[in-house]
């Protein structure tokens, strides 16, 4: 099973719903509330999402080696059964 | 002001502005309620109704991108989308918002 990371805000409600896929889906996965953390581990984040070519939108999730910005099912489905 | 009194003038204040815009609240009254709730929790946090669904940084001018109405500083992109980022928005013509997708601005630029 891939490893799934949710970079996500407390705020947003497509972070909830993105938390909420992967827990019916039965995928494990860690969640990281961006505005929650420290500011280092902000800097670390958003540099990190920007790397990935990725503004500062909500959620940010990585699959494996892969990563999808925004709540999208579909790729989601698509990136765990690759 | 409660929090279900600040919701109710937010979505007052933002009405007409978005309205001009040819923007509409979301039809999913439950999503609608959310946001604007996170907002009000923002703004009294902030002193700004912020994006929920966005970062804010240290940069003044790149947090005023994100202030809610924000659709007039992401317009292409939210037009192809035919939603804001945070879908509180969503274009007049939308009856079924749970059909449209959350694509990321780089690649709605990309096509």
């Amino acid at each position: 099973m891939k490893k799934v990371t949710i970079y996500a805000l407390s705020t947003c409600l497509w972070c909830r719903k993105s938390k909420k896929y992967f827990e019916e889906n039965k995928v494990p996965f860690e969640a990281v509330d961006y505005d929650k953390q420290s500011e280092a581990r902000q800097a670390e984040m958003m540099k990190e999402m920007k790397c990935a070519g990725c503004t500062g939108s909500f959620p940010f999730i990585k699959i494996g080696a892969a990563c999808v910005q925004g709540y999208d099912p579909d790729e989601f489905e698509k990136l765990l059964k690759k | 002001m409660s929090l279900e009194e600040r919701k109710k003038a937010l979505r007052y204040l933002f009405g007409p502005v978005v309205d001009k815009l040819g923007y509409k609240f979301t039809p999913v009254e439950e999503d609608a309620d959310f946001l604007l709730e996170q907002e009000a929790l923002l703004e009294a946090e902030t002193g700004i109704p912020y994006c929920p669904c966005q970062a804010r940084t240290k940069d003044r001018a790149e947090n005023m991108r994100i202030v809610c109405p924000c659709i007039p500083f992401h317009r292409a992109h939210y037009d192809a989308m035919k939603r804001c980022w945070c879908g509180l928005y969503v274009r007049k013509d939308v009856t079924d918002p749970d059909k449209l997708k959350q694509v990321p601005e780089e690649r709605i630029n990309a096509h």
